[in-house]
């Protein structure tokens, strides 16, 4: 039932389609063949491949910005953001989930509303506060202030999965004896870990990924900024190496490829769920 | 049914179980304590209104003052900030760069990534492959973005490599550095993003439709191209409503960091946005007060897009 009058705009689509996949590849590409080249190779031949490889460029790029240390920045700022977030987050949901009064769906409101107010807005006060609070130059402000724009998200999707949980099954535990605390670590995380999962994977990302607020808040403090600040280092400084640029980024892009490689599916759900609920 | 705040120790419900069980609402079981669980919310709440709507109402009330640097108080300067901005030939020349990034994304990445969504939803041969790529560029965060178009971009870049390669030399410029093109290269690093994330976001909402619904279509006699607009299109309209607003925020308000690190909004300032704008006069030119003028400014203006946007996804009903 193939009529031809198909397949012709199905033969352009797939064209358009491949040829924007390409586009997306060949910057890729690109980078690989230059991390391993020197910038006279790099400028007589953009795409060929090297004549000699030049591997040194990934432990000066390394060197050259202290990746080591941001990334033990990045992971350790990540981390904790994570924790503090699910800390606040999970009861948050729970309670809204199993909220049936008027308190608990204005509270989900005001989060659901969150999705709109992107955190740039607020920039500039947001390090105001962080003077104020004397925790300018401290990464502790990023751990404290990152749940905060993650929050409205982690809850909305947290509640969603709780909501599915059945209530009697937390009612069976409750009868049984078990305290709210007991009931929420013993039945509800268990049950609700592919939901904490998504918003761990989602929020690993935004906290990873964030280059601004990281960028002015430890701006004071340079030996403890993250991988993203780092990396752009590599160019403010007068002569621009593109080895070095090409090698840097890709390191900076192997701990997130490397997760992606190993939960591929829940990060492309996670990344789905996040949009779509 | 319970209007009194209960409270929620698991001891005192027990006994009041037997009492409870009157007549018990559909599809729940104990309605008593579920007024007082919304409470375990309020820590969250607490925490998003201090380091989120907190800064946010205070940028209101800075937009007011006179501030000279981040780190000296401000005094009182009434509406005179706004006085000013709006005699500022570098505001305006700031707003029409964002209205034409916004005038140029939107159209073009919204219908685009729909059609391939609507392709990838159809499962063709290498579909599989084709979302891990379209999927990929919403892993990479923006400045390791802004540096892969460094060094494509640059006067001896893969850009130019390629325009030389193709024996077209004479359109080889220095694309971050001509005024021509800086604010072109910030909207091209956007779509080239932007389109295919979204594209495979599309392509999830459109797989829970049924086949069947394609196929009583299609033995009427209707093209693809009517199908994906005329069936696929309205039901995931809404959602499509949804991810324009967002995209529409994400440009207006994200762009700093982009032009920030591609451009620093020059040449001069052809590629001077609404948000670097606002990012350049509180922390390059140190103008606090008048900064968060132009922060009010740009927040309005997403408000009143936010509002169109709304309007003109309800008026194609």
């Amino acid at each position: 039932m193939r009529l031809s009058r198909f397949s012709i705009g199905r033969l352009f689509a797939g064209a358009a389609v491949w040829f924007y996949a390409l586009l997306l590849i060949i910057p890729v590409y690109y980078l690989l063949v230059s991390s391993v080249k020197s910038n006279t190779q790099i400028f007589a031949d953009p795409f060929g491949l090297p004549t000699t490889w030049e591997f040194s460029n990934f432990p000066e790029a390394f060197d050259r910005v202290d990746l080591g240390s941001a990334l033990l920045s990045s992971a350790t700022i990540t981390g904790f953001a994570e924790i503090v977030t699910l800390l606040l987050a999970i009861p948050a949901a729970h309670g809204l989930a199993r909220a049936q009064g008027k308190l608990g769906a204005v509270m989900e409101r005001i989060f659901a509303l969150g999705f709109l107010i992107p955190g740039f807005a607020a920039l500039v006060p947001t390090i105001l506060l962080a003077i104020a609070m004397k925790l300018y130059g401290n990464p502790l402000f990023l751990i404290l202030f990152f749940p905060a724009t993650a929050m409205p998200l982690s809850v909305i999707l947290l509640a969603q999965f709780i909501r599915s949980i059945p209530p009697e099954i937390e009612e069976a535990a409750q009868m049984d004896g078990a305290g709210r605390l007991k009931t929420l670590v013993r039945v509800i995380i268990p049950m609700a870990a592919p939901g904490i999962a998504t918003v761990a994977i989602l929020n690993f990302l935004g906290f990873w990924n964030e280059y601004l607020f990281s960028l002015l808040i430890l701006a004071p403090n340079p030996s403890l900024r993250t991988v993203q600040v780092a990396l752009p280092v590599l160019v403010t400084q007068q002569s621009a190496d593109y080895g070095l640029l090409a090698a840097g980024i890709l390191m900076t892009l192997a701990p997130v490829y490397l997760l992606y490689l190993l939960l591929q599916r829940q990060m492309e759900n996670a990344l789905i769920d996040g949009a779509l609920k | 049914m319970f209007r009194k705040k209960m409270t929620v120790s698991v001891s005192t419900l027990v006994p009041d179980q037997a009492i409870d069980e009157v007549p018990p609402p559909p599809r729940s079981g104990k309605p008593r304590r579920r007024e007082g669980s919304a409470f375990l919310a309020v820590p969250a709440l607490v925490w998003y209104l201090v380091f989120m709507i907190g800064p946010l109402a205070a940028m209101f009330v800075i937009s007011l003052l006179n501030w000279p640097s981040i780190i000296a108080p401000g005094t009182w300067a009434g509406l005179g900030n706004f006085q000013r901005l709006f005699n500022d030939p570098t505001f305006w020349h700031a707003f029409g760069n964002t209205m034409l990034q916004l005038v140029i994304v939107l159209p073009l990445m919204i219908p685009l990534a729909f059609m391939a969504g609507y392709y990838l939803s159809l499962r063709p041969r290498g579909h599989r492959i084709l979302s891990v790529l379209f999927f990929t560029p919403g892993l990479i965060s923006v400045s390791t973005k802004a540096m892969m178009f460094f060094g494509i971009l640059s006067p001896r870049g893969a850009l130019n490599g390629l325009l030389q390669a193709l024996g077209l030399d004479h359109l080889a410029t220095a694309w971050l550095a001509d005024p021509a093109t800086a604010l072109g290269c910030i909207i091209a690093v956007d779509l080239w993003s932007g389109i295919g994330y979204t594209a495979v976001l599309f392509s999830a909402r459109l797989s829970s439709i049924s086949g069947e619904t394609y196929e009583a279509a299609k033995l009427d006699g209707a093209t693809q191209w009517r199908i994906m607009w005329q069936i696929a299109f309205p039901i995931v309209k809404d959602f499509v409503g949804v991810t324009t607003m967002l995209q529409f925020l994400w440009t207006l308000f994200n762009s700093a960091t982009i032009v920030l690190l591609l451009t620093k909004g020059g040449p001069g300032d052809a590629s001077i946005t609404l948000s670097y704008f606002v990012y350049d006069k509180a922390f390059i030119s140190s103008q606090v007060g008048y900064s968060q003028a132009a922060g009010v400014v740009v927040f309005i203006v997403g408000l009143i897009g936010m509002i169109l946007i709304r309007r003109l996804i309800r008026a194609r009903d």
